[in-house]
């Protein structure tokens, strides 16, 4: 035996290579250790629950309480989405390597995008009362609001917050605020609504994706 | 004896993990050896009745834990320390104990004494009011063996209990195990040859599902003697032996 | 036997029971020390204040109108994270991985889970208590007449209790990271769906909705002419209370299936229920969840028989009692000088502030034919029917309701808006001179020609109303409308006439004016 055996490791056997390439297979491994695929089956549910709740008329047709309903199933969209930011591996995870943030930006932003999507195909055909436009800006930034809890509180409760401005924005709709700060609350073109969504989802993703959530030794692994 | 095993077998799906095990134990230290994934956590997961058996007979304290009500006296007088201890972050070392004790229906006017007895037979007098979230590993197995000893057992489980102590404490948990098995029965799960070794009357080896050795440390090393199996102790090579043996 | 023999210890039986009661409040102890819900109670705390205070502060303070915050507002709140909370302490032995150290402890599964329950529903409820106190003692310190009523307080809690049954099940049941979110918006849905039918109820509609503790806000006298009737509330307890104690009975019964199974199949259910908590225990978990089930049933069923009662509520023949259809005997306040106003002693708050609305315009047309010598409140539902303002009696009185001023509807939530509400009451009792028309049942209000229009707007201009804070000048299809440059010429000219002048010309073309045979053109 010689160092040259060590330090050049030996040839796969033949038919084991591996046909994924590694960056993909590690996304997947990923996503899947977020429990992504299950919260992408949440997602669907609100998508169906949305449907179902615009066919059969839950939801008011007119008026402000015509809101109320499709703004409660795009939080609890957004909350899939922070709750599937927390993380099993705690420091061995940190420690890993330099993919980590990516792949964190990735999985956040991709599920906010799939349940956009997912709530729009639920919604299609059944008239949404203010349209994909607020819907988007709702999903994004309750996301954005739900990755800073999650800053604080860990991924797994990183839900708290995001119920506690679904609920402050349903006393604002029947008010009809105008600060841009409900954006839920505001027409699909108010500019300041949206500069105001866009800015929390991006500040949240960006320190999300930088330091994560929080994690605590004793986490459930 | 306190523990009777007939012919006890254990499936999950079509992994047999238990394959049909016969042993009876009574009072003492009773050491559980094996290779990974050789079945001792499912043994003694079914002695602690979280499991049952799926064919087999088991009477644990004389009683058939089958039936509810004597399922709960032998948890009366049951303590159960599992591989993985789980905890909540926010208890105190005292309140955790307490919990379990009061879990364990010792009685109420006794539960504060019961508990400080545990804390300080694990050496943890000192941390009664820390927060679980502030202990090492170590610390939080000592927890783990004080919820366990709470209610003075007659039956007393513990799988890997010495997982992250350091030496000083596993010489003293040996101790601490000696003295409990002079009054209840101890079943004790480890890879730790040495551990067994200082402190168990008996030792049983699983291999495959199966006990492949049953007798005394001092029959286990004797089975290693004249052989050139691997080991650094005369107890490990009489279990290195016994395996090589079984699997041949 | 002496006195000296009896012992003073307990027997064993008692002992055993006050060792079980010890025990219990030990673990209750424990539990309520390191559960989470004291944690999210800021964030609660904000919500209820930005929710159900501020929707509170703009009611009247009428004990009944705001303590339908409490279904309508703090309900929500609270479902939001209740549900969520309970979900997360229900998965608790499963994410802590303390199931198998917990599991070989004697007592009962369904008896360690009811404790970490008990907690989680100890917090919530004390949270919900400690927000009706605070409403309570808002209004106490407001309110003229009435005290605090205690259905609103029951339903309140049974639907906490639901919702939290709810979510401690699912998370018992389903011990997973998305539980807590998806339950928690599920009972929101719920609950907004349950407000979207109960809007919607009629008699021919279907009544079941009506079991929704969700509801627009009652009339503004609703209770404070008759009582109110607690059938409903009753059928809303018995029905979330119903869901609550068969999901506590279900409980027991799944926390045995939640171990690991064995083989599968008939030998693992059979296995299961051997580990279960004893035969007496599940029946007793089967035992509530019929009982619960056929609470719930019974509330369903008598919530579809609900039909409308005299008051303008909902009345649920099974349980109704006739004493709440009676009026409740009162003695109204009134003001001593000037045009006499008389309000129940609910809005006694109001009273000045209505006089010196009424005074001015009551003065313009004092000693006309038919002009109101003072102003009484009267219920706004009577047999069953809407209320619409009008004068009546000889000596006539403007009666006008708390609900319907003229044509314009709850004009004391306008209260203290300092624009809006006076004009509102000022236009209500013009209009009714101004047509002639006594109070009446039904639901079209008033509606004014344009020579009717412009004389009012010249009598409120001369008032000292401001016109262009008058609340519509004309209706058309209900909304109000500016008036077309004729009136508005009319009305100027009218009101730069003398009192006198006005006075002589109205006491000549009342009776014309009143029958719409008056032309713009003919307004001096």
């Amino acid at each position: 035996m010689t160092t040259a055996e060590i330090v050049r490791p030996p040839a796969a056997p033949a038919g084991t290579t591996r046909r994924i390439p590694a960056g993909i297979r590690l996304t997947w491994l990923h996503l899947r250790s977020r429990r992504v695929p299950a919260g992408v089956l949440g997602l669907a549910v609100c998508g169906g629950v949305l449907r179902v709740a615009l066919h059969w008329h839950w939801a008011f047709n007119s008026g402000p309480y015509a809101q109320q309903l499709p703004m409660i199933i795009e939080a609890g969209a957004a909350a899939v989405i922070v709750v599937a930011a927390h993380s099993l591996f705690g420091e061995t995870e940190r420690s890993a390597g330099r993919w980590l943030p990516y792949l964190r930006l990735f999985a956040a932003a991709g599920m906010c995008g799939l349940a956009i999507a997912l709530l729009q195909l639920g919604a299609a055909g059944e008239g949404l009362n203010e349209g994909v436009l607020v819907l988007s800006r709702n999903v994004i930034g309750i996301t954005g609001i739900g990755l800073l809890c999650s800053l604080v509180t860990g991924g797994l409760l990183a839900w708290t917050l995001p119920m506690g401005y679904l609920v402050f924005c349903q006393y604002a709709l029947l008010q009809a605020w105008t600060a841009p700060w409900t954006w839920p609350v505001r027409p699909p073109a108010d500019r300041g609504a949206w500069i105001c969504a866009c800015a929390v989802f991006t500040a949240g993703l960006l320190l999300f994706t930088i330091r994560g959530p929080r994690t605590f030794l004793s986490d459930p692994s | 004896m306190n523990i009777e095993i007939s012919g006890v077998t254990r499936r999950f799906g079509r992994n047999l993990a238990v394959a049909g095990v016969d042993v009876e134990i009574g009072p003492g230290v009773f050491g559980l050896l094996g290779p990974n994934g050789a079945g001792k956590t499912t043994l003694l997961r079914m002695m602690a009745t979280v499991i049952t058996p799926s064919a087999g007979t088991l009477r644990l304290l004389g009683r058939d834990p089958v039936r509810y009500e004597p399922r709960r006296e032998i948890r009366r007088r049951l303590g159960y320390l599992p591989q993985n201890l789980g905890y909540y972050p926010g208890f105190t070392v005292v309140e955790f104990v307490e919990y379990f004790a009061l879990l364990k229906q010792v009685p109420p006017a006794r539960v504060a004494a019961a508990v400080a007895a545990a804390v300080e037979r694990v050496d943890l007098g000192g941390k009664a009011r820390a927060k679980l979230r502030t202990l090492s590993g170590g610390m939080l197995r000592r927890v783990g063996i004080a919820q366990a000893i709470v209610n003075e057992p007659g039956l007393l489980l513990l799988d890997e209990p010495t997982a992250g102590l350091d030496p000083e404490q596993r010489v003293a948990f040996r101790g601490l195990l000696r003295d409990l098995g002079q009054r209840a029965t101890v079943v004790v799960s480890t890879h730790l040859v040495e551990d067994v070794g200082a402190a168990c009357t008996e030792v049983a080896l699983m291999d495959a599902g199966k006990i492949v050795f049953h007798g005394t440390p001092a029959e286990l090393t004797a089975r290693g003697e004249g052989t050139t199996t691997a080991g650094d102790a005369p107890l490990e090579r009489g279990y290195s032996a016994v395996l090589l043996e079984s699997r041949s | 036997m002496t006195a000296a023999g009896i012992s003073l210890r307990p027997g064993p039986a008692t002992a055993r029971r006050m060792a079980r009661v010890a025990a219990a409040g030990r673990l209750l102890r424990l539990e309520l020390k390191r559960n989470a819900v004291p944690y999210v109670l800021p964030l609660l705390a904000a919500a209820f204040y930005f929710d159900t205070v501020r929707t509170a502060d703009g009611f009247p303070p009428v004990w009944t109108l705001r303590a339908s915050v409490i279904g309508d507002h703090m309900l929500f709140e609270f479902s939001a994270f209740a549900a969520g909370l309970a979900a997360w302490a229900g998965s608790r032995e499963r994410r802590r991985k303390t199931l198998d150290m917990a599991a070989t402890t004697p007592r009962a599964a369904w008896a360690r889970l009811s404790v970490t329950l008990a907690g989680t529903l100890c917090w919530l409820l004390l949270a919900l208590l400690a927000g009706v106190a605070v409403l309570y003692i808002q209004t106490a310190l407001q309110a003229t007449w009435g005290g605090p009523p205690l259905w609103p307080v029951f339903v309140g809690a049974a639907g906490v209790t639901a919702v939290t049954m709810i979510g401690f099940t699912c998370g018992v049941v389903f011990p997973g990271r998305f539980t807590a979110p998806l339950v928690a918006i599920g009972v929101l849905v719920l609950y907004q769906t349950g407000l979207r039918q109960a809007l919607g109820v009629t008699s021919s509609s279907g009544t079941y909705a009506l079991l929704s503790p969700a509801n627009a806000p009652p009339s503004v006298d609703a209770g404070v002419y008759y009582h109110l009737a607690p059938d409903v509330p009753i059928t809303q307890v018995m029905f979330m209370g119903g869901i609550a104690i068969a999901l506590l009975g279900v409980l027991g019964l799944v926390a045995a299936l939640r171990q690991p199974a064995s083989a599968g199949g008939l030998r693992s259910l059979r296995a299961a229920l051997a580990r279960s908590d004893g035969w007496l225990l599940r029946g007793v978990a089967v035992i509530l969840v019929a009982c619960g089930v056929a609470a719930s049933w019974t509330a369903f069923a008598l919530a579809g028989t609900a039909k409308p009662d005299a008051t303008g509520g909902w009345q649920i023949p099974a349980l109704h009692s006739a004493a709440s259809d009676h009026p409740m005997p009162v003695t109204q306040d009134c003001t001593s000088s000037g045009f006499g106003v008389c309000v129940h002693p609910a809005f006694s708050f109001y009273l000045h502030d209505l006089a010196a609305a009424l005074d001015p315009v009551a003065a313009e047309i004092a000693g006309l034919p038919g002009a109101p010598t003072r102003a009484e409140e009267v219920a706004s539902v009577s047999g069953g029917q809407d209320v619409q303002s009008g004068i009546s009696g000889n000596p006539p009185v403007f009666e006008f309701t708390a609900e319907r001023v003229g044509s314009m509807f709850g004009q004391f939530y306008g209260i203290p808006d300092p624009v809006g509400w006076r004009e509102g009451f000022q236009q209500g009792l013009l209009d009714a001179f101004l047509t002639g028309r006594p109070p009446h049942a039904g639901t079209v209000p008033i509606q004014l020609g344009a020579a009717q229009q412009a004389v009012e707007d010249a009598l409120l201009t001369t008032a000292g109303t401001n016109l262009s804070a008058t609340i519509g000048t004309m209706l058309q299809n209900g909304q109000p409308v500016a008036g077309p440059p004729a009136a508005v010429s009319a009305a100027h000219r009218f009101a730069t006439l003398s009192a006198g002048a006005r006075h002589a010309w109205l006491a000549a073309h009342l009776a014309a004016l009143r029958t719409g045979k008056i032309t713009l053109a003919q307004i001096p």
